[in-house]
């Protein structure tokens, strides 16, 4: 029979009554099959439709209250119900629970304390007023094919840049001379962190002035401005204002000035401010440097100030290269020679310049890339952790989900209910989290050279963004296994059919995959990164680096010096002892050269580096001769030789002639320029090459001048009493002199220029350990359950005669596979980013097939450890005990 | 008590329900009026009466269980209440007063 008018039908459905509207539309039915029979389908349609019509109430509304009216989806009561239910569920499985909350506060907190790190990287020199118009400029050089990247630039510079750029709002410059010997009265201490600035200087940066003029203060030459601290530590609680300090060789300066400390995140950190005007700067462009800092006037751009400095080249250095290079500029330049500046944005400094120079060892923004990803990556295991159990944990949740829904429950509902259990799981992980880290915070600021406190914690957005990101983290965590659980049919699930199909099986493994993909390579970088560091502290460094002891400072005995020197020849340990100016790998007075070599007609320029030795220097460091002779003793003659380095002879071409001997040439020193400074040297030897800066570097050419530079004493020592030693040292220093008595061991100063990489690959493994702990809680979770699920299988098996090994072997079979699949995913990416790292390296190991080897047979091993602990705890079990309840 | 009042349909559908007894809905309901008098009323008005007179408690009303025919949907069975039964013996009682009252030659009258 046909069926009345569709749309009569739904005007009812629609418009009807609500408390009627199944009667109404059931009596109706009936009355048009009986209006069919009797006056015929079209006056039975026609009927149908005007009742219908007449039948419409559009607007009423039910005025029967419900009998059992179900609560709104978030509504309070649900949402207590939801957690009361979570806990519950919490609380019933124990040891699931730790397994996941542990695993997930291990990964957050990694990932806060990764947080803090890349947080206060990226906040460098923000904090300064209008710090997006503050540049700081600096010079490029080509000279000789050589490219020269400076971070300051030429004295005169700046004030010529405010001379001819408009847009230059204000000009700063800062110099550095090195470390200071401060007398106070009587006391003398020794000040790493001293500048000499512009008096606008604390107008450009914003470093609060606590008292003193915040202009005028250093104005005047020989003034002086302090940082809190450091005016604490001379006077106490004295007003420092108008007390005087000396300063080294430049005599006595007045304090007229205290500031605020340097912020921890700025890219220089000095604790004394003396005036510029105290030390002198060449007016010459290229014999002179100063750090420059320029600040653009609102609404002009950086490349507005580049294009005008582009003129500089021609305007201001021309001149000069006549009379340091001797040839004319366009000579100078078509030989493809030139000067440039460049304008760094202050905010950039920290994390991306990496120039000769540097105020102090910038960070690396492949640094922050690669935490960044560390904290990703840990986090992402900790969430698949999660999901993973939770999942797998369905099973035994399937018949709750049934009889939930057999009651009424809504999907909505259940899956609201899941997402409640891993909110409230993030959250108690969360505060686990928070704990863990205020625990471990002093430890890793130790680690990453940071001084944070709680504060960081809790300063700013930093609370409610990990609040927010932990309720996403517990959303997005929870999802999966939510909709998953939610979805279950109550009919099978009750009737005992269990829904573990084969696609969450297969997830699960991916997911368990990619943890250990992850794990992995990060074993992988962090054998990688140590064996690399090992190479360079163990490499040869052409020099005998055990057993010297490097007296600091000794310039302050003056002319005494000398008998010091051989009042200590005369004991006992001591083999030899050297004056010098430079020794490797520290603080050392050291200068760059411009370098004239005559090579028959042709005269070449190179920058090369150098400093005063004395004829003990070689024998006493150990460093060999591959040519000619060493200085001798006591011969003004040698005032005029010098020795070079195997470097040097390559660079400067006396290699290419044959037959010559690089014995005998001559070699000019520009100097600064002025006609006193320029020396000619002839070489009289050629010492075999030495590291004398970090291996980073290839070997540079060196020229050694012979002089009695006192800065440092080297002393070879054969003792196995250094304390008797050093006491005695000690006393005849304090005999001769009221300044410290400051020392160090040549190998252990040689250690702390790898400090950084040491930081990083300290940090690497740490994180490896954590990313594999993390991954195994998984693996351990996710065995104790499908262990647990084919508890009777096991039962049967052994009751059939299966043996405990074939048992183990069987369950752990299954989870070996992905980890065996992440060894080959994860060799060749993490091959390929060590391979980029060790790009830094001059001197590099090449990464050996056993690396792989030996991370793979680790993670197997510890994945079979962690499974194998379940897997033979259910094998040994007695399978009466499975098989019986049933 | 305030009487009653019951208009002429409204006293038709109710005295309907209490011929049908057990068995009243919509649907008999309708059928019954129109067999008895006669008249083509429609569903809607009958539907729209019950209503009312259940608003006025003279009827009460309850689901029936589920039916093979008309889509599965049940039926809504109406009784008359105690109210329902005294308020039709009351407009029995106003017209048989009424009819008492007429003079006898009137009635012959009209019988004629």
């Amino acid at each position: 029979m046909k069926p009345p008018p569709r749309f009569a039908t739904w005007l009812l459905k629609t418009f009807g009554h609500p408390d009627t509207s199944e009667e109404v539309q059931g009596d109706l039915l009936e009355l048009y099959d009986h209006w069919v029979e009797t006056v015929g389908q079209r006056s039975a349609d026609w009927r149908y439709s005007l009742s219908a019509l007449k039948l419409m109430r559009p607007l009423a509304e039910s005025k029967i209250a419900k009998e059992y009216p179900q609560p709104h989806l978030l509504s309070p009561e649900m949402i207590r119900n939801y957690l009361k239910i979570a806990w519950r569920n919490l609380v019933l499985h124990k040891a699931f629970t730790a397994i996941n909350i542990i695993g997930l506060a291990v990964g957050l907190a990694t990932c806060l304390l990764i947080v803090l790190f890349v947080l206060h990287e990226l906040s460098y020199d923000r904090y300064h007023a209008n710090a997006d118009r503050i540049y700081r400029m600096a010079l490029n050089g080509r000279i000789d094919d050589k490219d020269i990247q400076l971070a300051y630039a030429p004295g005169p510079a700046g004030q010529a840049l405010l001379r001819d750029c408009p847009g230059v709002e204000a000009v700063t410059r800062l110099r550095k001379e090195g470390a200071f010997l401060v007398k106070n009265g009587r006391d003398i201490i020794k000040e790493e962190h001293v500048a000499f600035v512009d008096s606008n200087f604390f107008s450009v940066f914003t470093i609060p002035m606590l008292k003193g003029h915040r202009v005028n203060a250093l104005v005047e030459p020989n003034t002086l401005v302090l940082t809190e601290t450091i005016a604490r530590k001379y006077f106490g609680r004295a007003d420092p204002i108008g007390k005087t300090l000396t300063l080294g060789h430049l005599g006595l300066f007045r304090v007229t000035g205290i500031c605020a400390d340097v912020p921890s995140n700025t890219h220089f950190h000095y604790d004394m401010f003396g005036s510029f005007s105290s030390v002198k700067t060449g007016p010459k462009w290229l014999a002179s440097g100063a750090y420059t800092y320029l600040r653009v006037r609102d609404g002009y751009s950086i490349n507005q100030v580049e294009t005008i400095s582009r003129g500089f080249a021609s305007k201001y250095i021309a001149s000069e290269i006549k009379e340091f290079f001797g040839t004319d500029y366009s000579e100078f330049s078509q030989k493809g020679n030139g000067f440039s500046f460049r304008f760094q944005p202050i905010t950039s400094i920290h994390l991306q310049s990496n120039l000769d120079d540097e105020l102090e060892a910038n960070s690396d923004v492949k640094y922050l890339y690669i935490f960044s990803a560390i904290a990703f990556f840990i986090l992402l295991l900790a969430c698949i952790n999660f999901m993973n159990l939770s999942t797998a944990g369905s099973v035994g949740r399937s018949k709750e989900v049934g009889i939930r829904k057999v009651l009424g429950s809504i999907r909505k509902q259940l899956v609201s209910q899941f997402l409640a259990e891993s909110v409230l799981v993030t959250f108690l992980a969360l505060g686990l989290a928070l704990g863990l880290v205020l625990l471990l915070l002093p430890s890793f600021n130790e680690l990453a050279g940071k001084q944070f406190t709680y504060r960081a914690l809790i300063d700013g957005w930093m609370l409610p963004g990990i609040v927010l990101a932990c309720l996403l983290i517990g959303l997005l965590a929870g999802s999966y296994p939510a909709f998953v659980l939610s979805s279950f049919r109550p009919i099978k699930v009750l009737k005992g059919v269990i829904q573990t199909g084969t696609r969450s099986g297969w997830l699960r493994s991916t997911l368990v995959t990619v943890q250990f993909v992850v794990s992995i390579s990060m074993i992988i970088a962090t054998l990688v990164a140590t064996q690399q560091l090992r190479f360079i502290q163990n490499k040869k460094v052409g020099f005998d680096k055990e057993q010297v002891l490097v007296l600091h400072d000794t310039h302050v005995l003056g002319s005494n010096v000398n008998a010091f020197k051989e009042g200590l020849s005369k004991l006992a340990p001591v083999v030899r002892i050297a004056r010098a100016g430079f020794l490797p790998a520290g603080l050392s007075n050291q200068s760059v050269d411009g370098v004239q070599v005559r090579n028959g007609s042709q005269v070449t320029i190179h920058r090369s580096k150098g400093y005063y030795i004395d004829e003990d220097y070689l024998p006493t460091l150990g460093i060999q001769l591959a040519q000619g002779r060493n200085f001798l003793k006591d011969s003004p003659a040698e005032k005029s030789n010098i020795l070079i380095n195997e470097a040097a002879v390559q660079a400067y071409g006396f290699k290419n002639r044959a037959g010559e001997s690089p014995i005998g040439q001559q070699i000019s020193i520009v100097g600064d320029g002025t006609e006193g400074s320029k020396h000619t040297y002839t070489v009289v030897g050629v010492v075999k090459d030495f590291h004398f800066e970090s291996m980073r570097q290839r070997i540079a050419p060196l020229l050694l001048f012979y002089g009695h530079d006192v800065g440092q004493l080297a002393l070879r020592i054969q003792t196995s009493n250094i304390p008797g030693l050093l006491r005695t040292i000690e006393q005849r220093w304090k005999a001769q002199t009221d300044n410290p008595f400051t020392y160090s061991f040549l190998n252990e100063r040689f250690n702390t220029i790898y400090q950084s990489e040491q930081r990083i690959s300290r940090l690497v493994s740490i994180f490896a350990g954590l990313a594999v702990l993390i991954a195994c809680l998984g693996l351990f979770g996710l065995a104790a359950l499908t262990t647990h699920q084919r508890t009777k299988e096991i039962g049967v098996r052994k009751v059939l005669g299966a043996s405990v090994a074939s048992i183990v072997a069987l369950l752990s079979k299954d989870f070996m596979k992905p980890v065996l699949i992440a060894i080959l995913i994860a060799s060749p990416v993490a091959w390929y980013a060590m391979d980029q790292w060790l790009q830094d390296f001059a001197y590099r190991i090449n990464i050996a097939w056993w690396v792989f080897a030996i991370a793979g047979a680790l993670s197997v091993g510890i994945a079979l450890l962690t499974v194998s602990f379940q897997s033979v705890k259910a094998a040994l079990a007695n399978p009466i005990k499975s098989l019986r309840s049933e | 008590m305030k009487r009653a009042f019951l208009g002429e349909f409204e006293e038709v559908v109710l005295l309907t329900v209490a011929i049908l007894d057990e068995g009243a809905y919509g649907v008999n309901i309708t059928q019954e009026i129109e067999q008895k008098t006669g008249r083509a009323v429609g569903f809607s008005t009958v539907h729209t009466t019950l209503q009312r007179l259940e608003e006025k408690g003279f009827l009460s009303s309850q689901m029936g269980g589920a039916t093979a025919e008309r889509g599965g949907r049940r039926k809504r069975f109406f009784t008359v209440t105690s109210a329902g039964r005294r308020a039709l013996q009351e407009v029995k009682q106003v017209r048989t007063e009424l009819w008492n009252a007429l003079p006898p030659q009137t009635l012959q009258l009209m019988g004629g």
